[in-house]
């Protein structure tokens, strides 16, 4: 009776299901993603138990941790010592190399037997590194909220806005790691992907349209689909945008060494960077999205003249957001891509953390939903921002947009259900208010002069501009078409 | 089984010791009497594999579950072995603070000690647990 060996691995000799012989059992081997059935024998050790498994699992032996009844199986126990049976079930653990530092003490043990893994937590560091970028970015992704998010912040009923949002930023500011949650939480996301949205928003900046209306090259900037998307994914994906601000550096620092270069970069400087800067200041980021720059021609054009120099952090106190001394410049805005400085890529710098997401989800949005419903007074400040106007506005007419926010928030499932009712009932509130009272953005009036180009080109059927207007967001060449594939000639 | 019957501390600790070896579940948790001749049945030790996408990822917890004599009608006592950086774990010794988690703060007698060691895991997941950073593999609290 010596055939029947746990030294038959896969053998189907071994199928009878009891240990009628008393030596092999079946266990199950469990991890997280896998199931397999082990036949072994009932006084094998842990280390040929694991033998099997590594062959099984095509995992090398000393990848694999075995756990069962909450205890971590040693090489040199026995299965029945911890009385591993026939039928029951080893939970198994295979090593990846990152995360190796031989747990070896898990249990009992006292001290450090690993004391000092060098790859420590990798998955934790390439997680830090992710975050690099986000962190020095927090200082604005308060401001980015605007006053929404300024109320967020700890606003202990305080009506001071400003006051407000330095409090959420100091908040964020000791939470690096939130960025990047906000970041991966798909109601940015949301909120990223639609163009139109972004679009409105910046544009509901009376500065923005100043400058807008000084440097159309800005608007058609705002006003090309593909480039706000482009400036979206960016900020979706900091290190994509690090790429892109070094990208842009050094098409910058070509462009220095074009003969007039400089002085072209001066001057753009001072036509585009200034105004911003102070309207930005100013606004203290009523604004959050500063801008949705375009990138796209961050190439040596002096003769364009978009703006290409990287544009100081517009919130930028703690960022010495000065690139402004062109011949640094260069470096100055990497350097202070922390804040979303606006560059090249990123003209207005739009910080990705910035973007929506906190405003439903961060712990501070809570406490200032708890606060709304306790204090009318706040509420009522709230609506008044004109930011806030504005961005119901766009809410409201993207009705889906809005009803998609706080139902696609996942932590909504969480304890924020009432939070989630309480958004709703706001948006409803302020899409009733912001549609029908003060505010003066009727569509018609938004689009009045999309409208008159139109008609100056010769679509005369205005309630049809108007529809495709509203649907584009104001987006002219997009309303075109809209307007040419429903009308056949 | 039926609600609002009170079933004998050892008779519930039996069970979840069976279903500890039958490792029941998704494998992401286990759970067994820390000494096998224990006849209270009251320390247990218990296993948390941390969740993927986490900085507890690929790591395993070591815990320590006291089931006192009040068990199950009061919630047993649990303290992570393997060090944590975690809310609601203290930092220095692994306790876990019982008025931190829900689940131990509200405690009921239909919970277990696989459903403490599942919401254990859960709340690694969350998103102000997830991105702590951890103190190097494998290093446990002294006591």
């Amino acid at each position: 009776m010596a055939d029947q060996g746990a030294a038959d691995p896969g053998n189907n000799n071994n199928n009878k299901p009891e240990a009628s012989e008393g030596t092999i059992i079946k266990v199950t081997v469990k991890t997280p993603k896998d199931k397999e059935e082990i036949a072994i024998a009932e006084d094998a050790s842990v280390t040929q138990f694991k033998e099997e498994i590594s062959r099984r699992f095509k995992a090398k032996q000393d990848q694999l941790v075995l756990i069962f009844a909450g205890k971590i199986l040693k090489d040199g126990d026995s299965l029945s010592q911890h009385g591993i049976k026939d039928g029951l079930t080893v939970h198994l653990v295979i090593k990846t190399a990152q995360n190796t530092s031989a747990s070896s003490s898990t249990s009992t043990q006292a001290g450090n037997t690993s004391a000092s893994s060098p790859d420590t937590n990798p998955s934790s560091t390439a997680g830090s590194t992710g975050t690099t970028a986000p962190p020095t970015q927090t200082p604005n992704i308060l401001t980015g909220f605007g006053d929404l998010a300024g109320l967020a912040g700890l606003g202990m009923g305080s009506a001071n806005f400003m006051e407000l949002q330095q409090q959420m930023q100091r908040q964020l500011m000791s939470n690096p790691e939130m960025l990047s949650q906000i970041m991966e939480n798909p109601l940015v996301q949301n909120m990223m992907s639609n163009p139109d949205l972004m679009r409105q928003m910046i544009m509901a900046n009376p500065q923005m349209q100043q400058l807008m209306e000084r440097n159309p090259e800005i608007s058609h900037m705002l006003n090309n689909p593909e480039l706000m998307r482009q400036t979206m994914e960016l900020a979706r994906n900091p290190a994509m945008m690090q790429e892109m601000m070094r990208n842009q550096d050094r098409a910058l620092s070509n462009l220095e060494s074009i003969p007039g270069g400089y002085n072209a970069l001066r001057r753009m400087y001072t036509d585009i960077q200034e105004p911003m800067f102070s309207a930005a200041r100013e606004q203290f980021g009523s604004n959050p999205f500063s801008a949705l720059g375009g990138t796209s021609e961050s190439g040596a054009q002096p003769s364009r003249t978009e703006n290409r120099e990287p544009l100081p952090n517009p919130w930028g106190p703690p960022n010495s957001s000065n690139p402004s001394e062109s011949g640094g410049a260069t470096t100055g805005s990497t350097s202070t891509s922390g804040g979303t400085t606006p560059s090249v890529s990123n003209p207005l710098g739009i910080n990705p953390g910035s973007l929506g997401n906190g405003m439903f989800n961060s712990p501070g949005m809570q406490s200032l939903l708890q606060q709304i419903s306790e204090n009318p007074q706040l509420m009522q400040n709230m609506l008044s921002a004109p930011y806030m106007r504005s961005m119901m506005q766009s809410l409201a007419q993207n009705p889906e947009l809005a009803s998609q926010n706080p139902a696609s928030s996942p932590s909504s499932a969480g304890t924020n259900t009432a939070q989630q009712q309480l958004m709703q009932q706001m948006l409803q509130m302020f899409a009733g208010g912001g549609g029908g009272g003060g505010s003066t953005q009727t569509p018609e009036v938004r689009f009045q002069s999309q409208l008159d180009q139109l008609s100056a080109m010769g679509f005369i059927n205005r309630e049809a501009n108007l529809q495709a207007l509203i649907a584009t967001g104001g987006d002219i060449n997009a309303a075109i078409e809209r307007l040419l594939g429903s009308q056949p000639s | 089984f039926i609600v609002g019957v009170k079933v004998p501390r050892n008779f519930r600790l039996l069970e979840e010791l069976e279903e500890g070896q039958k490792g029941e579940g998704d494998g992401t948790v286990s759970w067994g009497l820390e000494d096998d001749e224990d006849m209270t049945l009251t320390r247990w030790t218990g296993m948390i594999i941390g969740p993927a996408r986490t900085n507890y990822e690929n790591r395993i917890y070591s815990l320590k579950v006291e089931c006192g004599s009040r068990y199950p009608e009061a919630a047993p006592t649990v303290r992570f072995v393997t060090k944590i950086n975690m809310n609601g774990i203290n930092n220095s010794n692994g306790t876990v603070d019982s008025r931190s988690i829900p689940i131990l703060a509200k405690w009921q007698n239909s919970y277990s000690i696989k459903i403490v060691l599942q919401e254990l895991r859960r709340l690694m997941m969350s998103k102000e647990n997830m991105k702590l950073p951890q103190p190097p593999e494998g290093q446990t609290y002294s006591t």
